[in-house]
């Protein structure tokens, strides 16, 4: 049972030291949150996002459900990410931009419906 | 009442240490008189303390109390190299300290300027003693005529202080700091030529003062800025392997593998990509050029916080034209974070007859060091 605490300590300090120190472009990698016109109607996100020198690609929710994204800009200024996919349009403010665990906060709309949402990089 | 005029440690400071970078760290536009004593010193890497009763100054609703304060004198080896030992300041010494505050409220600041009432202390001068055996000379070379990138056969030293502490394109004129920040901001676009997320990116480094450097954690040093680093670095040339080791003398005393065995430069697809790279390197006449891949995203490139990405490749090369003197030249080709290959050059001092010393960036660390 010692051993066990003790590796999964090591693990968890492992883990939480290499989270932090990701670099590289400040969308690329895997996101995720939640959407919804309410506090009480929330919807999990996950999103994956990759730079390859010219644009942003990615999906929402990967697996069998996944929905590809068709577009995805920054205002480098302002930080705000505005990302488009198949009946999807959301636009946000980068916070905390220095972390790797930095954030996406803004409004989210999806057919008919609009909320607001919130994503972390993992 | 002796004076030991430690200034140059703040430039020296700035390259970067252990935990937040100094211009995060500390508030240089403010300065603290801090008179008081001695209750203890710590004689640790990478951050040498002395620690001082100081009693609060009228007009606060502290006045009269004693607070005690965690003041920075800089970096054991650059202290050594100064005159100053552990034992120059000793607990129970009355002090005055000339200081850079913290910019949060904790009692804790960088040194500019120590004085000390004990009687017949030492003067210290703030540069570095000049090397007493320091000989001039062409570069040393192996029986077959090839340069040697290490000591001359039979004697001692490594590569100590470089020209330039941070990196910029080769012919740009732009006002950077020993820590790496634009003396202005405008001069960005000069730095390099960044895609707009990477200038971006760089803005919002340097305009929170590095706070977020990976070194500042200890965290290697990769890429061209392990030729930045503080304490130096020693080439060992393994002839008979095919490979020459990088050992470095700063950060966490790590190294890296440049392999001359004439393998092809690649590193497979499932490999993990490393703080350093996969290098491999050949003699073209007298120098030593190295290609590299296969770098991960975790660490700045350079004081001061240029970004990359995985897709980063380096062309090093490397020459010695005399004894004291290696000339360093990278090319930068990562074309998902800069609009087209760019190019910087500096050269290193040999610090002859010495041994690197030991140094740890982790030794004292923040969390378990002070209060």
């Amino acid at each position: 049972m010692r051993t066990r605490t003790i590796v999964l300590t090591v693990v968890f300090v492992g883990l939480t030291a290499s989270a932090r120190t990701q670099e590289g472009h400040p969308l690329t990698g895997t996101w995720a949150g939640d959407w919804g016109p309410s506090g009480a109607s929330r919807t999990h996100i996950t999103m994956v996002m990759n730079w390859d020198g010219k644009a942003v690609t990615g999906v929402i929710n990967p697996g069998p459900d996944a929905v590809s994204l068709t577009a995805v800009s920054v205002d480098w200024g302002t930080w705000t990410v505005r990302i488009d996919a198949k009946g999807i349009a959301a636009e946000g403010r980068m916070e905390d931009i220095g972390s790797s665990h930095r954030r996406i906060v803004g409004t989210w709309s999806q057919g008919g419906a609009k909320g607001d949402f919130k994503l972390t990089r993992d | 009442m002796k004076r030991l005029v430690i200034g140059a440690l703040i430039a020296a400071g700035a390259v970067v240490q252990a935990q937040l970078p100094v211009p995060a760290l500390y508030d240089e536009w403010r300065r603290v008189t801090l008179d008081g004593v001695v209750t203890r010193v710590a004689w640790a890497n990478p951050r040498a303390y002395v620690f001082v009763d100081v009693r609060e100054s009228g007009g606060t609703a502290s006045a009269g109390t004693v607070a005690n304060w965690a003041i920075e004198i800089g970096n054991p080896l650059d202290l050594e190299q100064r005159g100053w030992s552990r034992t120059t300041v000793r607990i129970g010494d009355s002090v005055s300290v000339e200081a850079v505050p913290a910019r949060d409220s904790s009692k804790r600041a960088l040194m500019s300027a120590f004085w000390t009432t004990r009687p017949r202390a030492r003067v210290f001068s703030g540069s570095p003693r000049a090397s007493a055996s320091e000989s001039k000379g062409p570069a040393p070379r192996w029986p077959d005529g090839q340069v040697r990138l290490g000591p001359p056969a039979g004697r001692k030293g490594y590569w100590g202080a470089p020209s330039l502490s941070t990196m910029s394109e080769s012919g740009s004129k732009v006002s950077v700091r020993a820590d790496g920040l634009l003396t202005n901001l405008s001069d960005a676009d000069r730095v390099a030529p960044f895609q707009p997320w990477a200038k971006a990116v760089y803005l919002q480094r340097q305009r929170t003062l590095l706070k977020d450097d990976p070194a500042a954690r200890c965290l290697p040093t990769g890429g061209p800025r392990q030729f930045h680093t503080p304490n130096g670095f020693q080439f060992v040339e393994q002839r008979d392997l095919g490979r020459i080791l990088v050992l470095f003398g700063g950060g966490n005393r790590n190294w890296r593998i440049i392999y001359t065995d004439g393998r092809p430069l690649g590193q497979a697809a499932e490999a993990v990509p490393s703080y350093y790279g996969s290098s491999v390197g050949r003699w073209e006449k007298d120098t030593l050029v190295v290609e590299s891949v296969g770098y991960n995203e975790r660490f700045w490139m350079t004081n001061g916080g240029l970004p990359h990405t995985e897709a980063l490749r380096l062309l090093e090369r490397f020459s010695r034209p005399d004894l004291n003197t290696l000339r360093y030249e990278v090319t930068v080709d990562d074309p998902r974070t800069y609009t087209r290959p760019w190019r910087s050059e500096w050269t290193v001092r040999w610090v002859p007859d010495r041994e690197i010393e030991e140094f740890f960036c982790e030794e004292n660390a923040e969390s378990t060091f002070i209060r």
